[in-house]
């Protein structure tokens, strides 16, 4: 029986008396890809928020189990939180201004999240972002200028560099394409998912996309009002729905 | 071996008045390993059904579907996951791919993540794509932009490509012309002669002459 990387049990986060996400329980295996859907103001922010460690759920149970190491995420200390956080999560933001510094060059934004894992050497962190820039497509000899240079599909492939340097364990994405026009979001979508392939990368995603994650979950959760109502392979609640919002959600895309 | 028993499928259409439509009520039917069996019946009885029902894309209602003595219908995601990398290839009606990427790296994606060494896979890849001749000036461009009968093949190669014990097919034959389509018959015969299990829908009686099936009459075997 394989251990779950990492595993949810009656999560919840209200805002007052607004329910942000309730009762949420799941697991995710190593390897795997997570689609998170619904509506905005389902909670799918909320409840990636609170798994990644930026919002503090009220109620409920987190636990990571890495390299045979479990970490209960809701409590540890504070400077532990930190370190785990740093070095076994990324978050990749929708729009990547708020996951860059604009002021710092490229190589300098990937540098910094190499340093802030305890690199030090100078030519080794030099070496390592041009492998990455390269990697995200983006041409090496752009690696000394400031991200205020770079196209919206650039700029979202340095964040995915800056996020995916340091081999995190869990990548949280919100969103990912959602700000990109449709012929970079393919490029962005096939860098992703080539990714996910080469790495072995586990990663949640959260998009209102249904192609986005028919293309790249291999699971996915639905979510209504705060609530999961629906879970499983993706290509099976997206073709065999059970839930009457769900099968509104599958039968309101527009075919091309 | 492939057992279907007493497998019950329907939907329910909450968004249209809450149609409820029955497809089957106690299917039941076995896929011995060398065996291709074709499904046949009028359009809409439900042949592509029970091909997503196998596959893990469709819920099973009521009733089992074992391979490999696992129970497809209990099954978590991720064992479905498992059980589709290792065992099952399913080739769909259309080919579903991300634009950009080549015909070439669509066909190895399937070895490449199972763990096969990027030369091994573009070895076996290349051999297919000639084996199903496609052309080589089309090998390294996105298959979106080929013709029908040319995403069928790739589509087909994808599903190919590896060794598994069981294949479903969803019209494998449909678009393509007479030469093509005995390319694809010569390779699900190969793939009988090694002891998979098949099971395929075939709109031709060509193919199915040809591939020695053995038929399932889903008017006979789901009268309810």
């Amino acid at each position: 029986m394989i251990i779950p990387l990492l595993k949810v049990t009656n999560l919840s986060k209200s805002y007052d008396n607004i329910v942000g996400c309730k009762n949420i329980s799941m697991s995710l295996y190593p390897g795997e890809v997570l689609g998170i859907v619904g509506e905005s103001g389902s909670g799918k922010t909320t409840l990636i928020n609170c798994l990644s460690g930026n919002l503090e759920p009220d109620r409920g149970k987190i636990i990571f189990n890495i390299n045979n190491k479990e970490t209960d995420f809701l409590n540890i200390s504070e400077s532990e939180k930190r370190k785990f956080i740093r070095t076994d999560l990324a978050f990749v933001h929708q729009n990547p201004r708020d996951g860059l510094r604009l002021n710092v060059s490229a190589g300098g934004n990937i540098g910094e999240k190499l340093m802030s894992v305890g690199y030090r050497h100078y030519g080794n962190i030099r070496s390592l972002a041009t492998k990455w820039v390269n990697k995200v497509e983006i041409d090496k000899s752009r690696i000394d200028d400031l991200p205020i240079t770079f196209s919206g599909g650039m700029l979202q492939r340095l964040q995915i560099a800056k996020n995916l340097i340091t081999s995190p364990n869990v990548i949280f994405m919100d969103e990912p394409t959602g700000g990109l026009d449709v012929s970079v979001q393919a490029r962005v979508l096939d860098l992703i998912r080539s990714l996910v392939n080469e790495l072995n990368l586990t990663v949640i995603i959260v998009s209102h996309d249904l192609a986005v994650i028919r293309l790249l979950a291999d699971k996915m959760i639905v979510m209504k009002n705060g609530t999961v109502i629906e879970s499983g392979l993706s290509d099976q609640v997206l073709e065999d729905p059970q839930q009457e919002y769900t099968q509104l959600l599958v039968s309101s895309v527009l075919q091309v | 071996m492939i057992e279907v028993k007493k497998v019950n499928k329907s939907f329910t259409l909450f968004n249209q008045n809450n149609a409820k439509i029955t497809v089957f009520k106690n299917l039941n039917f076995e896929v011995n390993p060398g065996e291709i069996v074709a499904l046949k019946g009028p359009s809409g009885i439900g042949k592509s059904s029970i091909l997503k029902m196998i596959y893990g894309s469709y819920i099973i209602d009521k009733g089992a579907i074992i391979i490999n003595n696992k129970n497809i219908a209990t099954l978590s995601a991720q064992e479905i996951l498992k059980l589709r990398k290792t065992s099952i290839g399913y080739v769909s009606q259309f080919l579903k791919v991300i634009p950009r990427i080549s015909a070439l790296d669509v066909i190895m994606e399937p070895l490449l993540n199972s763990g096969d060494n990027k030369n091994n896979a573009y070895k076996k890849s290349i051999k297919l794509l000639k084996d199903l001749n496609i052309e080589k000036n089309l090998w390294h461009l996105s298959p979106l932009t080929f013709s029908g009968g040319e995403q069928q093949r790739i589509n087909i190669a994808r599903g190919f490509i590896k060794d598994l014990p069981y294949l479903l097919l969803d019209e494998p034959t449909a678009s393509l012309d007479s030469r093509n389509r005995d390319i694809i018959i010569n390779l699900i015969k190969a793939k009988s002669n090694r002891g998979v299990s098949i099971i395929g829908i075939f709109h031709d009686e060509y193919s199915r002459k040809k591939l020695n099936v053995r038929e399932i009459d889903l008017n006979i075997e789901t009268k309810h």
